[in-house]
């Protein structure tokens, strides 16, 4: 079972965190201060870390820092009250896997969490994504759908590979917006929805079984399953 | 703004009023020094007249014209005058040859108006015991010698006190013109919307300090009410963002977990997508202050923004294909600046998404990079409805949304956001006229190299 460590000093926010991941299933434990989180994230006994960016006696940079340099790599998603995209890139800058302000949903939360698990299980060298018939070949640029070449356009392929990558989890749009273009700023929901079509159209062609499903009211996910 | 006029101002306008009072005082001075003087000397004469008269009394009448003749030639001043007539008027002798008509011989002192005679000059006609009249007459030489010099006075006060006057005036005039000129200056960026400006005071306490002063108050008053005022905005916008967040997961778990008709999903739905924009509207406000508060520019970096407007480019071309939109992606070859390229990147966004919304069907959006000897301009032009000139400032102020607006969904704070970017970077964004559409242009140097 997937251990997680919640380390949130706003008792509120934690018990939000603390449900969202029961619900999926995972192990959480949850600790208020900042030197005792430090404590238990240098236990060994976690696969992933939620981190509030400001606690208690010793903060969350400090503790992904000190993390980092013992040799802890288990993924980490900053959690802040901090908007500023300076915050943002401190936070990155000090080991932290993924940034995420306050307030948040707390479905875009775990699904930027599984992303991370997802990430840190899979195999670096893989140069050829498979979900059912749709294979995309990262050196040689090529996708198929079924033996079949589909023709795509760079940003199109980035985000084929981003949705193949995480296969099977829900990406939200921020998610989407912030892996293929790299920015944070909130893109609305259109801009993100045409490419999507866009992309579906080329992919899941007529006659053959949707593969980029709608998530309403999330975003989308690539179909896992067989 | 125009300049203050030197003779506009209050002091030199003072000292020429107080010029005036003082010169008219001047004036009544001496005037009044003459009319005691002139009395005075009036009564002297008329004594002197009616002394020589007497004098003349004691004289037998046959020696009487030897006598006038001795006293005459006595007069070294030649003031005094004498004429001794028949009872008929015929001269007998003195240096009058005729008796003037307007003194009488009654013994009375007149003013003798005769020519050959200064003004004010006195004279006495009367009849002796022979029957003979005798004139005497004294001329008003010291009168007049003091009209002269009175005069005379007059006109050299005058030519001192009106140059004079003029330049005090001037030369009082010009240090607080000068301070004034201070004033305008500093009240320059307060009218063109910084709000923390402030008038400068000097240590004098004088009237100008005083109205500096109350500016001033004013200034922070309306400072701090704005603040306020925004600062409202934003905790709302603050506060009300973790609950609208909590009701969004609720509604969300609501959507996926309860079995619930398709009509029931069809409001869950409608509700989720009001909280998500409720929520875009709230982060934006935040946004914008976020943006605003920055002030300072330690996230610019070198941005190349060929390759920015090729990217947006990029990202808003199936939007345009979709929506059955032209997007046409004209980037020239501009120099590098010192940007937030994230920053720079929502505004061209904000933009293009912008022009993409208001054109109708068939229409063209064009993004066109140039580059200006200042720097490089970036215009996104449209050919959807525009904006009427009188709504282009409006436009960029926080959820101002025109007419035509209200009938698109967003939230009416995208312009608002490229403007706090624009504001920051210190670049014009202007709109336009692209006759017809919109035209936007944002200009990448420093707003006061276009001034």
């Amino acid at each position: 079972m997937t251990r997680i460590l919640a380390i949130e000093d706003d008792e509120t926010t934690a018990r939000e965190i603390v449900a969202e991941f029961s619900r999926r299933g995972f192990d959480v434990e949850w600790v208020a201060d900042g030197r005792e989180g430090l404590v238990r994230a240098v236990s060994g006994e976690f696969d992933a870390i939620t981190l509030d960016r400001m606690l208690p006696n010793v903060d969350g940079l400090t503790i992904v820092s000190v993390m980092r340099k013992a040799g802890i790599e288990i993924p980490v998603l900053m959690i802040s009250a901090l908007t500023e995209v300076d915050e943002r890139v401190r936070g990155l800058r000090a080991g932290g896997d993924d940034y995420l302000t306050k307030p948040f949903a707390s479905e875009e939360m775990a699904a930027r969490m599984e992303v991370l698990l997802r990430r840190a299980r899979s195999q670096p060298r893989e140069t050829v994504l498979r979900v059912q018939d749709l294979e995309l070949d990262l050196v040689k640029r090529e996708v198929r759908r079924g033996g079949r070449e589909i023709a795509l356009m760079p940003t199109e392929f980035r985000l084929l590979e981003f949705l193949m990558r995480n296969s099977g989890e829900v990406l939200t749009r921020t998610m989407i917006f912030e892996a293929i273009w790299g920015y944070h700023f909130d893109p609305g929901t259109n801009l993100i929805d045409v490419h999507l079509s866009r992309l579906r159209r080329k992919v899941d062609a007529a006659g053959l079984e949707p593969l980029i499903r709608t998530i309403r009211g999330s975003g989308y996910a690539l179909n896992a399953a067989p | 703004m125009r300049r203050p006029e030197l003779w506009r101002t209050t002091t030199f306008r003072l000292t020429l009023v107080y010029g005036a009072v003082f010169s008219a005082g001047v004036m009544a001075l001496l005037g009044l020094i003459y009319a005691s003087a002139a009395v005075f000397l009036t009564h002297q004469m008329d004594e002197i007249v009616i002394g020589q008269a007497r004098a003349l009394h004691g004289v037998s009448s046959a020696a009487l014209p030897e006598t006038v003749r001795e006293v005459e030639t006595q007069d070294v001043r030649n003031v005094n005058f004498y004429g001794l007539f028949t009872p008929s008027g015929v001269w007998i002798a003195g240096n009058v040859r005729a008796l003037p008509r307007d003194v009488p011989p009654d013994g009375v002192p007149r003013e003798l108006r005769e020519k050959g005679f200064q003004p004010g000059a006195r004279a006495l006609a009367e009849r002796l015991a022979s029957g003979e009249i005798l004139f005497v007459g004294f001329d008003a030489k010291t009168l007049a010698g003091l009209r002269a010099i009175i005069l005379s006075s007059l006109i050299w006060s005058g030519a001192l006190i009106i140059p004079l006057g003029l330049g005090l005036g001037a030369a009082l005039s010009l240090g607080p013109l000068k301070r004034i000129g201070a004033v305008q200056q500093a009240s320059l960026p307060i009218l063109e919307g910084d709000l923390s400006a402030r008038l400068p005071t000097s240590s004098r306490r004088d009237e100008i300090d005083m109205l500096a002063g109350i500016a001033n108050g004013m200034m922070d008053e309306v400072e701090r009410l704005l603040w306020a005022v925004k600062s409202v905005g934003d905790n709302v916008a603050h506060d009300l963002r973790t609950p609208l967040t909590r009701l969004r997961a609720l509604l969300y778990r609501v959507h996926q977990e309860i079995d619930v008709s398709d009509a029931h999903r069809d409001m869950l739905d409608q509700a989720l997508s009001e909280t998500d924009a409720l929520l875009a509207r709230f982060r934006a406000i935040q946004r914008i202050s976020e943006i605003d508060r920055r002030k300072r520019r330690a996230g610019f970096a070198s941005v190349r923004l060929q390759a920015l407007v090729e990217q947006i480019g990029d990202l808003y071309e199936p939007v345009a294909e979709e929506q059955g939109l032209g997007l046409v992606i004209e980037a020239g070859v501009a120099g590098n600046i010192l940007a937030d390229h994230e920053l720079l990147f929502e505004a061209l966004s904000n933009l293009v998404g912008n022009a993409l919304k208001f054109t109708p069907r068939g229409g063209e959006v064009r993004l066109r990079l140039t580059a200006r000897p200042e720097g490089p301009r970036i215009e996104i032009s449209d050919n959807g409805p525009g904006v009427p000139e009188n709504e282009r400032e409006a436009v960029l102020q926080r959820f101002y949304r025109g007419q035509l607006e209200r009938e698109v969904p967003g939230s009416g704070l995208g312009l608002s956001i490229v403007a706090a970017v624009a504001r920051l970077h210190d670049f014009r964004l202007v709109l336009g006229d692209a006759a017809p559409g919109l035209k936007v242009t944002l200009d990448c140097w420093p707003v006061a190299m276009t001034h």
